[in-house]
């Protein structure tokens, strides 16, 4: 009531004020719009998550999206969009019910605050296409997620984006990073995947964006050649993505265009970057040193942030700003928080902590750089480090909890141990003198991963427990909600404790089953797979199985390319041009790199010589088979000068000779004489097609990797003759010569 | 163009020009969360509490001087708690509560000339009274006519949409009685509101009133050491400067780890003191020490002055006042009236606020942010002992004259805020 006749009197008096208001507006680009990306279609946060959504995860004793709603309205966001997707009721029910945030509540800072439901949504991808549809935004605006920690003000990262889009319509997102230096940080060792951005220094553009983690087998990153016109740039790993970006409307329409797109880095940055001479958009980084930002975006992240919080990195965010409503935080000795009615009895020690309200620590008990929820008891002789305890647990007397996330209502009967990293989810109840396990840590849960209530597992908890051992979901059964390489690195992001140390014993089964589980007994992938290691060296050559751990990009393009060429090689009409374009699309999907490409047409053309050789395919002779292969398509000859080769360089035609000889080694049932053969004829008709020049094969001739290992010796040797003419030849010589040669080819075969 | 657009953060001028547009409890809400964020410190602090109290008291619905009061008490001690280390926001609260009971007991007072307010508010304007100084008082110059008639027209709105939302049984249009106390009522309002913008005035004035005592405290080739020099300090210097030759010493730099690309710190301070003629050192806060037998003075201001005289102040001053102490040199705390606290520091205020340790480590020094506590202690607590002169607008002070001063501005009942503080409020 008040405040409605409060509104009457203030409108009379700000009358005069209120068009002048209206003006200066619009004149500064309407409002602040902001997005919240509020589901990560990721599962790094289970068990927790299979019964709250992550952005509703206490992190210190405060629901992370809390943190964000608060982080736009310090920003002078006016109008906020929220995009949920799994649990999308709790999150609604938890900000309606909000005193503050709640939508046209009168306290809300925000003008508005809408929710968003995508239905069929996978990714976040879906969630920005399902936006441009909707064109709900006007100008520029804010994208967050909803697990974002962050207390800096974009007000100069806005400025910044808004000249830039002024003096250019196509620099299009400003994406807010914030460095955390070159030595070993907490931040930077909790995230599992290393973002690298290769930036212009001047300007701040993006130019590349790569990623890395320590469980891919090439430790290193190809810089695209565009890169190096910028003149000066800057490779950096050293940067904590916050997953700020402020965007103009122009992005959405790049992501709706790119309807295969998932993760807003991963996919689309790259492939943004990527096509740049395309798509003419720019990317732009504010690269900040002051501040804190950072994504709770896993457990390890969780950590991080939580301790980042109770040192006041986050400031003005911590518990005694009490920016939540009802909570009544104080500091007290020890560097800790407490809120009110809590106790802690004497001979207890509580030391940079954060004890929620009607939280009692009994005597004798010692907690330590960890943060416990509201109305917990904590029994006699505790001792709770670097834990995360949240609301309603109870601990019994003895306990010892190291480093671990215990959740809302678990009850840990007297004299347990648990170790750290165990994660215990919602009302797991364990029983007295219960030992965890330490390698692997636990994760214990009611539910299982379909939400169904798991049998209790009363060797883990005990007879009066409640739980079970939580099962982390295999590869195979993971919907794909990420793609494959991006899975590898995920098991370094869902544990609490960042380590190596037990994946690096678990390599090689993931390896194993990458290897069974895509290519089987698939002998184009076979090849791949022997191709590739020779690739790597000879030793690796051997271990075939080996080389198929490195993820299956390459493979796949690999693959996926040659099986394209070879059926288009086969097929009976003369259409080569859509085979073409298909291993354009695969090799730009791929991100493939051109001695992929080289290798991936090599193996093609060879294949499909190969095949014209034996009996069902026409059992042609060796030349004739050579020139069927190469020639028979229209543009098939183009097409291999130009994507094959790749230029005009001696050394780019020496490496498709090379890659040539490798794909004739590899090919099966050929033996190694008809091979060279094949190989001789191979050469001179791609010298006959103006593919090679003499320079190119000589070049290749003189390459010692030609001559490595007894097969490839072989192989060169079948064409010491076509060398040798090549060496002697004039330029002048005359086809005739040319048809000799190509029977004195056919004379060693036939001598073979 | 430029700072159009950087306005998108919200701060104290953006809440004071939105105050009216905004329903009440939105912009107590409003600055309740300014204050939590640190977006609105300092001296900011008490210009906000006055703004948004004025709203309180012009918008919120009342019919006696008891309800405006508990409405005032309520939601001052709402923003009182939202930080508790700006001990100023009480220090307003309570100026505006003894503002009312001024006024309340002036109007029974004089009730036939309150009834009459309703035909002509403006023969009030005169009335109120304007003492300067020693007066128990608040100190007011007049206001000016045209803020008045505005004022009238605001209220006369609120006094219609009192009437018809039918708060009281009696309609307006009912007896002489009620149309008599709506009328007080109305008057009451006004003349609160006016009081108010006096104490805004104040607020406003005070730095320049504090730099009139410049000369007198300031002797011509004193060496003035200025412990991290405020808007107040900056001010007196610059005063001082216009008709002294001194030197001034300007310690505790912002000790950012960083290394600063911007201005040296103080810049436009020193500029505008060399322009005057007078010498300007920086130093390190680690040679304060060796540069204390050579100082005549230290200054600083202070963030509040408790009852016994202890101050709080920015971190580092303490340290400062310590070593003049030790020196026997005079420490000259700057501090305008409304700084002045009717309380004791709590024990927050003596362990002091913890800020951002980014002040001091790097954020992106990995191992230090791992293996260090970093305690960054933005204020300090100096006992009264090390303090020599308490200069406030209304003239140089000395610790045993506090006790007056406190006892001219705030009423009795108004002191125990602290305690409603804790009982108010579910």
């Amino acid at each position: 009531m008040s405040s409605k006749q409060g509104g009457k009197g203030g409108a009379a008096a700000g009358k005069a004020k209120k068009p002048a208001k209206a003006g200066t507006d619009e004149k500064r680009e309407d409002v602040l719009q902001a997005v919240i990306l509020a589901d990560s279609f990721q599962d790094r946060f289970k068990p927790f998550t299979l019964e709250t959504p992550r952005c509703l995860l206490p992190l210190v004793n405060v629901p992370v999206i809390e943190y964000t709603l608060e982080f736009l309205a310090s920003n002078g966001v006016q109008e906020v969009f929220i995009y949920c997707g799994a649990h999308s009721e709790s999150i609604e029910q938890y900000i309606r019910e909000s005193l503050r945030w709640s939508p046209g509540s009168i306290l809300s800072p925000f003008s508005s605050l809408e929710f968003i439901r995508v239905s069929d949504a996978h990714s976040i991808g879906d969630f920005l296409r399902d936006l441009d549809k909707r064109a709900i935004i006007a100008g520029d605006f804010i994208l967050v997620h909803g697990d974002l920690v962050a207390n800096i003000q974009l007000d100069a990262a806005l400025a910044k984006h808004r000249a830039r889009r002024e003096a250019n319509r196509d620099a299009c997102m400003t994406m807010v990073l914030r460095s955390v230096g070159e030595q070993p940080h907490r931040a930077a060792r909790a995230r599992g995947i290393t973002p690298v951005f290769v930036v212009d220094p001047t300007t701040g553009r993006c130019l590349q964006y790569e990623e890395t983690h320590p469980l891919q087998s090439e430790h290193h990153l190809v810089l695209d050649p565009a890169v190096f016109s910028h003149g000066e740039f800057e490779i950096r790993s050293d940067l904590i993505d916050c997953g700020i970006d402020i965007c103009t409307p122009d992005i959405l329409a790049l992501w709706s265009e790119s309807f295969d797109y998932e993760l807003p880095r991963k996919n689309f940055l790259h492939g943004v970057l990527k096509d740049w001479e395309l798509n003419g958009k720019m990317l732009f980084t504010e690269i900040l040193d002051d501040g804190y930002a950072a994504r709770a975006s896993n457990l390890q992240m969780y950590d991080c942030i939580s301790k980042d919080v109770l040192e006041r990195w986050t400031l003005p965010f911590v518990p005694d700003s009490n920016l939540v409503h009802g909570q009544t935080y104080r500091r007290i000795k020890g560097g800790s928080y407490a809120e009110d009615h809590v106790v802690i009895e004497r001979g207890a020690k509580v030391t940079q902590s954060a004890l929620g309200r009607g939280t009692t620590v009994q005597t004798g008990s010692v907690v330590s750089r960890s943060v416990i929820g509201k109305r917990c008891k904590i029994g006699k002789n505790v001792r709770i480090e670097n834990s995360y305890i949240w609301d309603d647990a109870v601990v019994g007397d003895g306990t010892s909890i190291f480093h671990s996330i215990v959740a809302g209502s678990v009850v840990v009967g007297a004299n347990c141990r648990i170790p750290e990293g165990s994660l215990i989810s919602f009302n797991v109840h364990l029983d007295n003198g219960i030992q965890l396990p330490s390698k692997p840590p636990a994760r214990i849960s009611l539910l299982s991963d379909e939400q169904q209530r798991a049998e209790t597992d009363v060797s883990l908890v005990g007879k009066g427990g409640k739980g079970a051992l939580y099962q982390v979901v295999t590869e195979e059964e993971e919907s794909d909600d990420e793609d494959g390489v991006k899975r590898d690195p995920a098991i370094l992001q869902s544990s609490l404790i960042y380590s190596l140390e037990g994946l690096n014993l678990s390599t090689s089964s993931i390896s194993t089953l990458a290897s069974e589980d895509g290519y089987g007994s698939d002998d184009e992938i076979s090849t791949a797979a022997s191709l590739q290691g020779s690739d790597f060296g000879q030793t690796r050559d051997r271990l075939s199985s080996f080389a198929s751990d490195d993820a299956s990009k390459p493979d796949s393009f690999h693959a996926d390319a040659v099986s394209g060429l070879v059926d288009a090689l086969r097929a009976d009409d003369d259409d080569f041009d859509s085979a073409k374009l298909e291993f354009m699309g695969l090799r730009l999907a791929n991100n493939a790199s051109d001695s992929a490409m080289r290798r991936a047409i090599a193996v093609a053309f060879v294949r499909r010589a190969a095949e014209l050789l034996t009996p069902p395919h026409g059992a042609l002779e060796p030349t004739r088979a050579a020139e069927r292969a190469l020639a028979a398509k229209a543009g098939a000859v183009k097409f291999i000068r130009e994507v094959g080769v790749g230029g005009d360089s001696v050394a780019q035609q020496a490496d498709f000779a090379l890659a040539v000889q490798k794909a004739l080694l590899a090919v099966k049932d050929l033996e190694p004489a008809r091979a060279g053969t094949l190989l001789a004829a191979l050469l001179q008709q791609l010298y006959s097609l103006d593919v090679l020049e003499e320079d190119g094969i000589l070049a290749w001739w003189a390459d010692e990797r030609a001559a490595e290992g007894e097969g490839m010796n072989k192989l060169r040797e079948k064409c010491r003759v076509l060398v040798e003419w090549l060496e002697n030849a004039d330029e002048e010589e005359s086809s005739e010569e040319e048809e000799e040669e190509d029977d004195d080819d056919e004379d060693e075969e036939d001598d073979d | 163009m430029a700072p159009s657009q950087a306005t998108h953060v919200p701060n104290l001028d953006n809440l004071i020009k939105s105050l009216n547009s905004l329903p009440l409890e939105a912009s107590i809400e409003s600055l309740i969360f300014l204050l939590k964020r640190r977006q609105v410190t300092g001296d900011e602090c008490a210009k906000a509490t006055a703004h948004v109290l004025r709203q309180v008291v012009a918008k919120s619905k009342w019919n006696d001087v008891d309800q405006l009061l508990s409405r005032v008490q309520s939601a001052g001690s709402r923003l009182a708690r939202a930080a508790p280390l700006e001990p100023v926001i009480g220090n307003i609260v309570r100026r505006v509560l003894g503002l009312i009971r001024d006024e309340a007991s002036e109007d029974r007072n004089v009730d036939d000339l309150a009834s009459e307010a309703a035909s002509d508010i403006q023969s009030l304007a005169p009335s109120a009274p304007s003492p300067q100084k020693a007066a128990p008082a608040p100190v007011r110059p007049p206001p000016t006519v045209v803020s008045t008639g505005l004022q009238v027209s605001k209220s006369m709105f609120n006094l219609l949409s009192v009437a018809e939302t039918g708060d009281t049984p009696v309609t307006g249009a009912s007896t002489p009685l009620s149309q008599a106390q709506t009328a007080s009522v109305h008057a009451l309002r006004s003349e609160v509101m006016d009081g108010i913008e006096e104490i805004l005035d104040e607020i406003n004035q005070a730095d320049d009133q504090i730099a009139g005592f410049a000369d007198i405290q300031i002797h011509p080739g004193d060496y003035v050491l200025a412990y991290q020099p405020s808007r107040t300090v900056e001010r007196f210097l610059v005063k001082a400067a216009s008709k002294r030759r001194f030197t001034v010493i300007i310690a505790g730099l912002e000790s950012r780890n960083h290394d600063a690309i911007t201005e040296p710190p103080y810049a436009a301070l020193r500029k505008r003191l060399n322009a005057a003629g007078v010498n300007t050192i920086n130093l390190a806060s680690n040679g304060l020490m060796a540069y204390i037998p050579r100082v005549n003075k230290v200054i600083f201001g202070a963030k509040a002055v408790y009852q016994n005289g202890g101050l709080l102040v920015d971190s580092g001053c303490c340290i400062a006042a310590q070593a003049a102490h030790e020196y026997l040199k005079p420490v000259i705390v700057l501090c305008p009236v409304y700084k002045f606290c009717p309380e004791d520091p709590s024990d927050e205020v003596s362990r002091g606020e913890l800020g951002n340790p980014s002040s001091y480590v790097s954020y992106a020094d990995g191992p230090e942010v791992d293996a260090l506590e970093v305690e960054n202690t933005v204020t300090d607590y100096i006992p009264p002992e090390l303090v020599d002169v308490y200069l406030t607008n209304l003239g140089p002070q000395t610790q045993h004259h506090l006790a007056s001063i406190l006892a001219d501005h705030y009423k009795t009942e108004d002191i125990t805020l602290g305690l409603a503080l804790q009982l108010g409020e579910p």
